[in-house]
């Protein structure tokens, strides 16, 4: 016990910026919806317990406490078979950014937040790849919190192939700039143990408007790639209509495969996204159960 | 069309290479400019999306074009353009250069010295020889080469006396050619007699062609000017007759300030106008010389005597009730009018008056008191003169130049043995010296001085037979005059005839302090300041030769005695180059090839293609970067450069949809918003407090407003906006009627502004006098506010996230206005609110600076005197301030929630 303390700790001691802002972020959105806890509307209710120390104070269901001398803690439906694993492009693409914030850096934010909040909603989570088995707890959105945000980040475009249980939930954030060919076998391998899941499509703003204007040489992030165009305003249009296709033909992919999904522009707030994707996720939840 | 003509080339070959634009062209088209390089994530998308202009392009059109334009210009300076009519000389011959120099020629002088630069030009080039006849200059008969015709044509000025062309004339026998030269004769167009002789010489000479001004722009001259009783009366001449033709003259005083100026018109067929100056007598006293106005020329100028100035001259007279015709009085003001200002009345009355000539007419004792005051008057410098009448002759007092016999001498009456006595020239010490004395002058009676060794030493003026008939002496600084005679017709002819309106003004001039010797006649004038060709007053130079008194009337100007000032300084009498006696004909039908002046002398045009070019060239250096993607370098570069920023507004078209930009940015989220007040650190300071109360607000409250934006109340739209953050600052400029009557629109349609005088940051005193209240009131005064009041403690702001008791920012204390609330009553709940947003609240606690944070969160500057308690109330207020602007009365009614869910609960 005094181990795990220590570590937890120590843990909290180098809490990456990551994390805070995940957190933070995440509580930001449950306040956004604290006025909508109405007594009796379609919640997955379970059951009240006592209050325990280790409860997050905004578990405590005060209407039910303020009825008698005890604190209660409301739980929700414990659904065991199914957890959410939670996976983020670290491409290289995803490392560019034309304002301040790169691509990769609002996926991280967008999934550990979203861990948090299903952490808090008593889901369990996972980080794919990773070889910790989904928890629901404070340390498990840590520890992946930790991966996100201190580990160099892998180069796959899509994801490796690693153990999935079954029945699990997959959320992919990612920009999705790999072949389709590529993605579609991926999901597809994810599918076969019969994962839910949910594209989060990440898109720079500049990726999108194509705001270039004159003679300008465009170059891959990584690679010797380039494409040189002499008035670079003139195919705008066109290219916007292939971006646009190109997001058209991976949200057709996903539902073709039964999945959901999600476009993100980096300059809107992660607010809006967040909290679509957690109450799409747990919409979903309510169709699987 | 007329201008295109008028351009030619000094060297036409080098205009070939314009051929080559068009390989320049290609030149350009072939090689694209170098591409701004972009990491591009999606860039397989980009694969196989193919440009138009991708291979040959690159460059736009208009950039080609301007660096076509910008080469042109460079090939067409080299050709040495200019603008203007140019010279062709036929013939191989020398080039005689005939040029009429008088001030005649003065007012067109810049195309005279254009044609003749013009003309050693085309000589030096086909390598002619030079000769330079000026003919108001000593004719200069020597062949020059390219470099001393040019230096003669430089040393080349206008006269300010008449040419003379007889001497010029003269002067070409001593040239002999052995081919016939090219003679250009630069008239003034002014037949000075010998027009036709000159043109006959010169065309037996060689060949001659006439250059002359256009009909309507010869030469001017002033003739003379009178002095009348409220003005100037100046005489204009012009040579020919001629339609209409209009001008204006001035009055200038010593120092060049204009004094008055008029119009003068020339009917059809007229040569002579007059000008009317009007200028009351102290203007006029200072008028130091009349010009043309537009005409530089010598003869435009018309120089006053400085004696001319009029005096003011006292008359008191010892009889009274006369035939006007008869009386002294009379003469003395037909004479001296014009010329004078003239007061009568007693002697005292006068003097108090401050005359400087004082007239006594036939007074023979001055009484009592006034003795005393005439003889001060006389020995601190006053003019006094006294006529003989029946009262001197029965006695006088001391105050006279000679003593005098009392009595009289009768002449020519009929019991008298002598005939009434004719004037005796005048000596030539008097200055009466030069006046011609008529025949017709008599005198029948006269009072005598007694005869004295002083007596011809004091005597002006004689009678035939000796006696004299105007004494002076001088006393103290004054004078005394005294003439023998009456001031009317009574004892003599004098005051029939215009001699004694010459001597009364001689001695008016005599009281400007004048020496008499120097009025004389013989005296020697030396030249003070002399007029150049074009009318401008110099020092005299050498050459300008002194003048007699007696001379200066009939002096015509000349290289000896050149148009200006003479005599003593103070007393400068005018030499002009024009005078009575000038007559400005026009050249007869000379029969020889003429031709006119060019308006303007030719301008080149190399210097000015080159600067052309330049400029193109460094747009296009511009230009490019910004294509090869410097703009952002080059944004800051030019941030204050206005006319790089037009330029590029220019080629970047697309100002409307800058403002949708903005518009769509304000409406697609909500963002707190600041008032541009375009000062800069205040708006700086506004946008860190907005930054640092949304990182507050987004903290903790589920709202997170994104980055603040600055409105610019003239410009932007402001109903995107539930909040608007707006400083006070007294260097704001004031608001146009559009953007108050904006800003009453915003408050009506449910907006709040938060005023912040800033009052201790702006000035050490709250209230009325603090800056930034006056700045409040100066943009806002014309607004219609609603009624304000301090914010009680039970106000919704005080409520509406956190519970507050005051509204403190970088300072604490002041009041806080909003809207006044409705009178809440006994059973008014805990919170009152307004049924809506107050549209406008006031404080001065500088809350920006207290919420504002740097790029790295931390606070940027101190507040007081609380520390960081206070700066955790002021972002409370500032969250409680969003709250309220964002969620109105909601807030209100929330407070009363448990009272109405106990009412559901019975």
């Amino acid at each position: 016990m005094a181990h795990l303390s220590d570590s937890a700790e120590s843990l909290a001691a180098s809490l990456p910026p990551l994390m805070v802002r995940a957190e933070h972020l995440a509580s930001s959105v449950t306040l956004g919806m604290h006025g909508r806890r109405k007594a009796g509307i379609g919640q997955s209710f379970w059951q009240y317990h006592h209050y325990r120390p280790g409860d997050p104070a905004t578990a405590i269901d005060w209407r039910q406490s303020a009825k008698s001398e005890h604190l209660y803690v409301r739980e929700r439906e414990w659904e065991a078979a199914q957890s959410v694993w939670l996976w983020r492009d670290g491409s290289p693409s995803m490392r560019y950014a034309s304002g301040r914030e790169t691509k990769l850096e609002r996926a991280s934010l967008l999934a550990l937040a979203l861990g948090v909040l299903l952490v808090r909603g008593g889901e369990r989570i996972a980080l794919y790849g990773e070889h910790e088995a989904p928890a629901n707890s404070r340390l498990a959105y840590r520890r992946i919190g930790y991966a996100l945000a201190e580990r160099a980040p892998a180069d796959d475009a899509v994801p490796p192939d690693a153990p999935l249980p079954k029945n699990a939930q997959f959320v992919w954030f990612g920009d999705f700039l790999a072949p389709l060919e590529d993605i579609e076998r991926a999901i597809r391998r994810l599918t076969r143990v019969n994962a839910g899941g949910r594209l989060v499509h990440v898109i720079d703003p500049a990726e999108e408007d194509f705001p270039y204007l004159g003679r300008t040489r465009f170059e891959a992030v990584k690679g010797p790639e380039n494409q040189t165009l002499g008035r670079a305003e003139s195919v705008a249009g066109e290219y916007r209509a292939r971006f646009r296709a190109h997001g058209e033909a991976v949200a057709l992919l996903a539902r073709k495969l039964g999945w959901n999904y999600t476009a993100h522009r980096i300059d809107r707030p992660p607010q809006t996204a967040l909290v679509a994707l957690y109450a799409d996720l747990s919409g979903g939840h309510r169709m699987a159960g | 069309m007329n201008l295109l003509a008028n351009i030619s080339f000094g060297a036409p070959w080098i205009l070939l290479a314009l051929a080559v634009l068009p390989a320049i062209w290609f030149l350009l088209r072939v090689t694209p400019p170098l591409p701004k390089r972009v990491v591009f994530p999606p860039l397989r998308l980009l694969f196989g999306l193919r440009d138009q202009e991708q291979t040959p392009a690159g460059t736009p059109w208009w950039l080609m074009l301007l660096r076509l334009i910008a080469a042109a210009a460079l090939i067409v300076a080299l050709a040495e353009p200019q603008i203007g009519r140019t010279l062709e000389l036929s013939g191989k011959g020398p080039v005689l250069l005939f040029v009429d120099n008088g001030w005649t020629a003065a007012a067109g002088w810049e195309a005279r010295k254009g044609l003749v630069r013009e003309a050693i030009d085309i000589a030096a080039r086909q390598d002619r020889p030079v000769v330079l006849l000026s003919t108001a200059d000593h004719p200069d008969t020597n062949v020059l080469d390219a470099g001393a015709a040019d230096r003669a044509a430089r040393a080349l000025v206008p006269r300010p006396w008449l040419a003379g062309r007889s001497a010029a004339v003269a002067a070409l026998a001593k040239l002999h050619f052995a081919v016939r030269p090219e003679i250009l004769w630069l008239s003034d167009g002014i037949d000075d007699g010998n027009a036709r002789r000159t043109a006959e010489v010169l065309s037996r000479f060689g060949n001659l062609r006439l250059f002359t001004e256009r009909s309507g722009s010869g030469p001017l001259a002033l003739n003379g000017t009178v002095n009348t009783a409220d003005g100037f009366e100046t005489e204009v001449l012009r040579a020919g007759t001629g339609s209409v033709r209009e001008g204006a003259v001035t009055a200038f005083g010593e120092q060049g300030q204009t004094l008055a100026s008029a119009r003068f018109r020339f009917e059809a067929d007229r040569s002579k106008t007059t000008a009317h100056l009007a200028l009351p007598l102290e203007m006029r006293n200072q008028t130091a010389r009349i010009a043309i106005t537009g005409q530089d020329s010598a003869g435009a100028v018309l120089l006053l005597d400085r004696g001319a100035p009029r005096r003011s001259v006292g008359l008191a007279s010892g009889t009274s009730g006369e035939e006007p015709l008869l009386s002294g009085d009379y003469y003395l003001e037909r004479a001296l009018l014009p010329y004078a200002d003239l007061r009568k009345g007693t002697i005292s009355e006068l003097l108090e008056r401050g005359v400087s000539v004082l007239i006594l007419s036939d007074i023979g004792r001055i009484a009592g008191a006034d003795h005393e005051k005439v003889a001060k008057f006389v020995e601190g410098g006053g003019l006094l003169i006294r006529f003989a009448g029946e009262r001197t002759a029965s006695g006088t007092d001391d105050l006279v130049p000679v003593a005098l016999r009392a009595g009289g001498r009768y002449l020519g009456s009929a019991l008298a043995w002598a005939s009434p006595q004719r004037l005796a020239p005048f000596p030539e010490a008097s200055p009466f010296g030069g006046l011609g004395t008529p025949g017709d002058v008599t005198v029948s009676r006269q009072i005598l001085a007694e005869p004295s060794v002083e007596l011809s030493a004091h005597t002006w003026a004689r009678l035939a037979d000796g006696t004299p008939m105007v004494t002076a002496a001088q006393r103290g600084k004054g004078w005394i005059v005294q003439f023998h005679v009456t001031a009317g017709p009574g004892w003599s002819s004098l005051p029939l005839s215009g001699l004694y309106v010459d001597m009364l003004r001689r001695l008016l001039s005599l009281s400007a302090g004048v020496e008499p010797s120097e009025m004389a006649a013989n005296a020697n004038l030396p030249a003070v300041s002399v007029l150049d060709g074009f009318g401008h007053l110099e020092a005299a130079g050498a050459e300008a030769q002194p003048l007699r008194a007696s001379q200066l009337a009939t002096t015509e100007p000349s290289r000896s005695h050149p148009p200006g000032l003479y005599g003593a300084p103070g007393a400068e009498r005018a030499l002009n180059a024009a005078n009575a006696g000038t007559v400005l004909l026009p050249f007869p039908g000379l029969g020889v090839h003429s031709a006119y002046y060019a308006s303007r002398a030719a301008l080149p045009l190399e210097t000015l293609l080159l600067l052309f070019a330049a400029l193109l060239l460094l747009a296009d250096v511009v230009i490019s970067l910004i294509l090869r993607g410097y703009v952002p370098n080059l944004k800051r570069l030019t941030r204050g450069a206005g006319a790089a920023a037009a330029l590029l507004a220019l080629l970047q078209t697309g100002g409307a949809r800058a403002d949708d930009a903005f518009d769509l940015k304000a409406a697609l989220d909500t963002r707190l918003a600041y008032v541009v007040t375009g000062v800069s650190d205040v708006d700086a300071m506004s946008k860190a407090g907005l930054v640092g109360l949304g990182t507050a607000l987004s903290e903790r409250t589920s709202y997170t407003p994104l980055e603040p934006v600055g409105v610019n109340i003239e410009k932007d739209d402001l109903s995107f906006f539930p909040l608007l953050y707006w400083p006070m600052d007294p260097r704001q400029k004031e608001l146009s009627p559009v953007a108050l009557s904006k800003i009453a629109d915003y408050m009506r349609s449910g907006g709040t502004i938060l005023i912040d005088t800033r009052d201790l940051t702006l000035g050490a005193v709250r209230g009325a006098n603090n800056p930034g209240e006056q700045t409040l009131r100066r943009l806002l005064g014309n607004l219609d506010l609603p009624p304000l009041a301090p914010v009680p403690a039970d106000h919704v702001l005080t409520k509406s996230f956190y519970l507050l008791s005051g509204f403190p920012g970088r300072w604490d204390g002041g009041t806080l206005w909003a809207q006044a609330l409705p009178p809440g009553g006994a059973d008014a709940g805990p919170v009152r609110g307004g049924d809506g947003v107050s549209p406008v609240i006031i404080g001065g606690n500088d809350w920006a600076a207290a919420w504002a944070v740097d790029e790295r969160g931390h606070p940027l500057v101190d507040v007081s005197p609380g520390g960081p308690q206070q700066r955790e109330m002021a972002i409370r207020f500032g969250i409680n301030l969003v709250m309220y602007a964002l969620t109105g009365n909601y807030k209100t009614d929330q407070v009363h929630v448990p009272a109405i869910l106990e009412r559901l609960g019975k």
